[in-house]
Formats: C-alpha cells, structure tokens, sequence
C-alpha cells in the first residue's frame, strides 16, 4: 500500500425529504495507487458518513448504474482512476437531465422508457419461428461489424447527460435510444426498421439531434451515439428519397447436412477393448 | 416527474446548451451555430422589412438612408453578419455532409483507449475554422478598404 | 416521414443558401475585391444599380428563390429551436402555424415590390 495520499471529494448532497436544498460535502480520504472514484465513494460510506446515497453494482463498467459527473464531466465512478484526473480534489455530482432521488442516485427510468419506445429486440414477419425458434438466423461477420460497435451500451445515461437538447427538450429520445435504433435496424437479421421507425420521427425524435458530439465523448463504452445517429439520418434519407437496395433480413440457418471430410478422421490408437480388457490385471 | 425549477429537477435547461462540462470543441461549435442562425434570422427579418419601405419610399429617400448606413456603426454590425454567415455556412456544408453520415468513417470495434468518429476527423473540423478564420479576415480587409 | 423531409429540405437549401447567398454577398459587398480582379460591377447598392436588377428576369427569379430559400432555412432552423424547449404539443401546433403564416407574411413583403415593378 505504502503512501497513502489525501484527496478531498466535495460531494453534492441532496435528500428531497428533509427540505434543504441541495449543497456540497467535504470528505477528506486516503487514496492508494489505482483506487477508483467509487472506491473513494465506498471508503466515505463505509468509515465517515454512512448516510451518502450512490448506486453501484458492478465495479466494472458493465453494469452502467455509477453514472456521475467528476470535476465536470460525466463518467462511470467505477471507471475512473482517482490518479488519472491528476487533482487534489474530486467534485461529485449527480448526472444532469435527470431528476434527483437522492444525493448522487437520479432517477433514470425515462431512459428506460424511451429505450423501451424504440422496440429493442429483433422484428421478423415470421411469428412462428419468433415463437419457437427452430436455429439460429444467419449472419456474416461483416453484417456483425456493422453494428457491433453501437451494441455494446449498458444504459448508464451519460450520454443525455451530456446532450444539449436532452438538457432542455424533455420528450427528446436521447442519444441511447436513437442509437439504439440504429442498432437493431442495421442488425442484417432484423427486418423491422419500418416499425421502429414512427418512434423516432416525432417531433422530438432523431432530427432534434445537431450534431453536437458530447453523448460519444462521454460514453464509457466506446459505443459512439452520435455517429450511430448520423447513420440512421442517412438510412431514413434514402429511404424518404427511394434510394438503397431494398434488404431481405437474413434466413434461419439451414440443418446440418451429412459432409464428406477431405481427410479421413483417423481410428482411436486406444481401442475400447483393449482398454477394457487391461482393466482387471491391474 | 418533479416539477420544473425544483431542487430534484435536474435539467440543466437552455443553459445547458451553452455549458454542460469540459467537452471538445463540436458541442461549442453546435451553440455557435444556433446564435448564429438566431442572429441570420432576425437579420432577414430587419433587412426584408428595412429594404422594402426604403424602396416603397422612392429613390431620394433610399439613397438618404444608403448614406447613413454607411457610417462605421452600421458597418461593424454589417461586418458582424457577414462574418456570421461565413461561419454558419462552412460549419453547416460540414454539417450536411456529417448528418447524411459522410465524412465520419465505418463502424469500428471500440477498443480502450475509444475515439469516437467526430474524433478521428478533428483536422477536418480545425480545416474548416481556419477556412472561416481566413474567409473573415478577407471579408475584413475588404470592409477596411472602404467598400460598402 | 414528415420530419425526415423537413429537415433533409433544410440540408438541401442550406446547400443552395451557401450558392444563392455567396453570390448575393459577394455582389454586394466585395465590389471592390471583384474590381481588383478585373471584374467592374459599378456600385451595387445604388438606387439605378438596384432598379436595373429588379428589372431583369434573370435577378428577379434569383432573388425570388434565393427569398424562398432563406425563409424555409430560417424559419424552419427557429421551429427546430422552439421545439427543444419543450412546449405542450398543443404550444407547438400554435408555433407551427405562426411560423408558417410569418413565413408567408414575410414573402409576401420580400416580393412585393418587384411584383409591383413587374407589373407597372
């Protein structure tokens, strides 16, 4: 462990119950080499005030719930080094464009909905093999890479955290869900763009977005938002003008079929017999 | 949902527009954009109006007030227009190139450290200020020389 | 689909403002950068040389385009802004409809007068 340098964390606290408007807290703590912002954050509710509110749960980026914004730009707390900010003093507050539960926990489940809005999941014409899958749906690495990028979201919200027109427009989707709608509409198995679609034409939807980049800069994951978003306004472009091939969403793998191996699949050395035969001598 | 202005409320509002963080230079040149057009608009507006009733007033009267407009306070705000309308214009030819999702590159498989698309083209978004930079500083010379 | 082709109509004039508009500044502003390439436009901003235009069907249909043009940029650009404040829908059919009856206003003043010139 060795030297244990001491970083201040001046947290904003908040509890809508008790009346007092929301102000900061000073918490004083030793930090070790790679400790991150929520291990600062356990640290002070477990040692100075067990009475700070912030959500966690897997200390690893993949859960998205520890979604604050440090020294002005939103993060994932447990995500960030507490070195790699190079400061004496971390300021935690909760994510904008949400609504405050409590201290540092917002209320996210307008994102939730939003995200729900968009149909999240694959849409195929055929009900019988949704229902009853019978193999999977063919799908070529290529098609994968076209999308694969813009799937790795965990809802953790920074990127309305950092969207200017989430910062005003309420109804606005969001950078998520519109680039979530990207997601599935570009996936080469899903053949439900057109149904999606109303959702995010609104007066509140995908064209309400300038281009302004802050929902990529800030996403943990890598999945950048904004340019999802840009190449659904060039899908729904040359849909609206006619252009583009037509695309067939992809079939459902055929069954196996009996092949011939180029080689002859070798004979066991050790045969089931003789294996069977050494067994009572020993 | 709590109600605007509370303290649970957390919207940053209009002001989020202008300032939200410590982001790159895309989100301030969005806000840019916007008080430009703002300003483009209501510029139309005084000038569609202004250009009408000049001419409805005949020419004595038109050429009356071509003089007053050449005083140097009509020109710093006529310099200011056109120096708006140099940077909407190129920002937004990027814009229309970006938002039909050109000029951003392909999917890439986000590897630590991330670089988002709007990062990998940066130079293309610094080639573009320096475009406004130069075309306002010609714009400049031009008004300094004395044209109207 | 509504709202794809309004705002891909803002990209398509904001590309034709940049045509219209840099031709329009250009004339009228840097005659004296055009002079020095050789290029005499006399003073453009003079009551013979704007009578002169008006008279011309070629300026005239310009100018009436480059109006249109500019009014849809504009007023559809300010729509967009009104609508992330994130008024009732009921506020926003009301904004919508003042912002097309100013659009019609303001084209109407824009070519009032050469129509009038056109047809006197």
């Amino acid at each position: 462990m060795g030297e244990a340098k001491k970083i201040k964390f001046r947290i904003q606290r908040y509890n809508p119950e008790n009346g007092v408007a929301p102000y900061m807290d000073e918490f004083v703590i030793p930090v070790t080499r790679g400790m991150t912002v929520l291990d600062g954050l356990f640290y002070i509710k477990e040692n100075l005030d067990n009475s700070l509110a912030f959500r966690s749960s897997c200390r690893m980026a993949i859960c998205g719930s520890c979604a604050v914004v440090i020294n002005s730009f939103p993060h994932l707390a447990c995500h960030t080094q507490i070195a790699e900010l190079r400061v004496s003093t971390l300021e935690l507050k909760p994510v904008p464009n949400y609504a405050i539960i409590k201290d540092l926990v917002v209320d996210l489940s307008p994102l939730f909905q939003k995200h729900r809005a968009i149909k999240p999941y694959l849409i195929r014409s055929e009900r019988e093999e949704m229902d009853a899958p019978s193999a999977e749906f063919l799908q070529t690495p290529q098609e994968l890479e076209a999308y694969l990028q813009f799937s790795y979201c965990v809802k953790c919200g920074l990127c309305l955290a950092a969207c200017p027109t989430a910062a005003s427009d309420r109804l606005f989707l969001g950078p998520q869900a519109i680039a979530q709608c990207y997601r599935y509409s570009s996936d080469s198995r899903d053949d439900g763009a057109e149904e999606r679609f109303p959702a995010v034409d609104g007066d509140h939807g995908l064209w309400r977005c300038h281009l302004a980049g802050a929902c990529s800069e800030a996403c943990p994951k890598g999945v950048d938002p904004a340019f999802a978003i840009q190449l659904l306004k060039r899908l729904r472009v040359s849909r609206a003008l006619g252009l583009g091939r037509g695309r067939r969403p992809t079939p459902v793998a055929p069954p196996p079929t009996a092949m011939q191996p180029k080689l002859p699949v070798p004979e066991f050395t050790v045969k089931p017999e003789t294996a069977l035969r050494r067994e009572p001598e020993g | 949902m709590p109600k605007a202005g509370s303290p649970r409320d957390n919207y940053l509002g209009v002001r989020g527009w202008v300032w939200a963080g410590r982001y790159k230079i895309e989100r301030y040149l969005y806000i840019l954009h916007r008080i430009t057009g703002l300003g483009l608009v209501l510029y139309l507006g005084l000038h569609l109006c202004v250009m009408t009733v000049f001419r409805m007033q005949g020419e004595d009267f038109y050429s009356a007030v071509m003089r007053l407009f050449h005083n140097p306070v009509f020109k710093v705000g006529e310099y200011l227009v056109f120096a708006a309308l140099i940077f909407h214009g190129l920002n937004g030819l990027r814009l229309i190139f970006q938002e039909l999702g050109f000029l951003l590159g392909k999917p890439k498989p986000p590897i630590y450290p991330y670089r988002d698309s709007l990062r990998r083209r940066r130079p293309l978004v610094l080639a573009m200020i320096g475009l406004v930079v130069v075309g306002a500083a010609f714009v400049l010379f031009d008004f300094a020389r004395g044209g109207p | 689909m509504r709202n794809t082709y309004l705002w891909l109509l803002q990209l398509v004039t904001g590309g034709l403002i940049l045509l219209f508009g840099g031709t329009h500044m250009v004339l009228m502003h840097l005659d004296d950068i055009l002079g020095f390439f050789g290029i005499d436009i006399g003073e453009p901003t003079t009551w013979a040389s704007m009578m002169d235009r008006a008279g011309r069907g070629f300026w005239l249909a310009f100018y009436i385009i480059f109006l249109a043009l500019v009014l849809y940029h504009g007023l559809n650009g300010l729509r967009g802004i009104i609508l992330e404040l994130t008024p009732s829908p009921r506020m926003e059919r009301l904004v919508t409809g003042l912002i097309l009856a100013l659009g019609i206003i303001a084209f109407g003043l824009g070519i009032y007068v050469p129509a009038q010139l056109f047809a006197g």
